[in-house]
């Protein structure tokens, strides 16, 4: 099977729009149709098949300017807002761990997973960043402060809970066929 | 300049060209380049997180037609969208009257 071009792009715009927390192969299957029947319609006009798919492909736009696009229209407010709470909540948590009458390890260890998962779950779409903006904080001083290694933890007790509250969305959104 | 100044008026345009019958993407894009006499050349990619907004927020509708070759995913105006689509073209008139009358045309 011919591997188009086409099929590179697609691939790249994919890979942009996950880490931007978009998972939607119907838009991928969109963009599929409309950059090959952009090429039929460069080949009808007389164009190589070469030409024709870099003239769809450039007709569409890079698969930055896309992203970029994508991103703009998907509130990008809500997703600061998000943000900075994720990181006021990994701040919170990084204090109360480093007070020295605090050993309720299990009770910090549910408030990040929580609260991570909340956001996800809520719509934040990096489970990455929100991941690292809530868990990174115990860690980061654990290791440079008190050489304490076993503070990565919260930050895998972080990702699990942004992936975890990212996939229930996603399956809520397929359920429910919600944009 | 073209391009951008259309950025902010694409809502109008793509409600305006979906009010004619419904499309997929590609004919939308079509449409707008020949109505315009291939003024509103606009990158073809930019109508699609567009669409998509206009149908989160219930203005248009989608279904996805098995055409012989590929699949297409046809929109449509809802009966909001008529109604978005009537009160942007009224202000559209305003807008674009007031221009012409202080630019001079």
């Amino acid at each position: 099977m011919k591997d188009f071009r086409i099929h590179a792009y697609l691939r790249r715009l994919e890979r942009h729009l996950w880490i931007q927390g978009f998972a939607d192969r119907e838009t991928l299957t969109e963009i599929e149709s409309h950059l090959f029947e952009s090429m039929e319609s460069g080949l009808q006009q007389g164009l190589s098949p070469e030409e024709a798919e870099r003239s769809a492909l450039e007709r569409f736009g890079s698969v930055k300017e896309m992203a970029a696009m994508f991103e703009k229209e998907r509130n990008p407010m809500l997703q600061k807002i998000f943000l900075v709470t994720a990181v006021v909540a990994g701040l919170f948590f990084a204090y109360v761990d480093s007070r020295p009458t605090w050993d309720d390890t299990g009770i910090l260890a549910g408030g990040i997973l929580l609260t991570c998962g909340l956001i996800s779950l809520l719509g934040f779409r990096r489970p990455w960043l929100l991941g690292l903006a809530v868990g990174a904080w115990i860690p980061l001083r654990g290791i440079l402060i008190t050489h304490n290694f076993g503070s990565v933890l919260a930050l895998i007790i972080a990702f699990v809970g942004a992936y975890g509250g990212w996939i229930f969305r996603l399956g809520i959104r397929k359920t429910f066929h919600l944009a | 300049m073209i391009g951008e100044a259309l950025k902010g008026h694409l809502d109008l345009l793509l409600l305006a060209i979906l009010a004619e019958g419904p499309a997929h993407g590609y004919a939308i894009i079509e449409a707008l380049r020949r109505k315009s006499k291939g003024t509103f050349d606009l990158p073809e990619g930019t109508i699609y997180p567009a669409l998509h907004r206009l149908e989160r927020q219930d203005l248009l509708h989608s279904h996805w037609l098995e055409d012989s070759a590929r699949r297409k995913r046809i929109y449509s105006l809802t009966t909001k969208g008529r109604q978005a689509l009537t009160q942007r073209q009224d202000e559209w008139k305003k807008f674009s009257t007031a221009i012409n009358a202080t630019v001079g045309i």
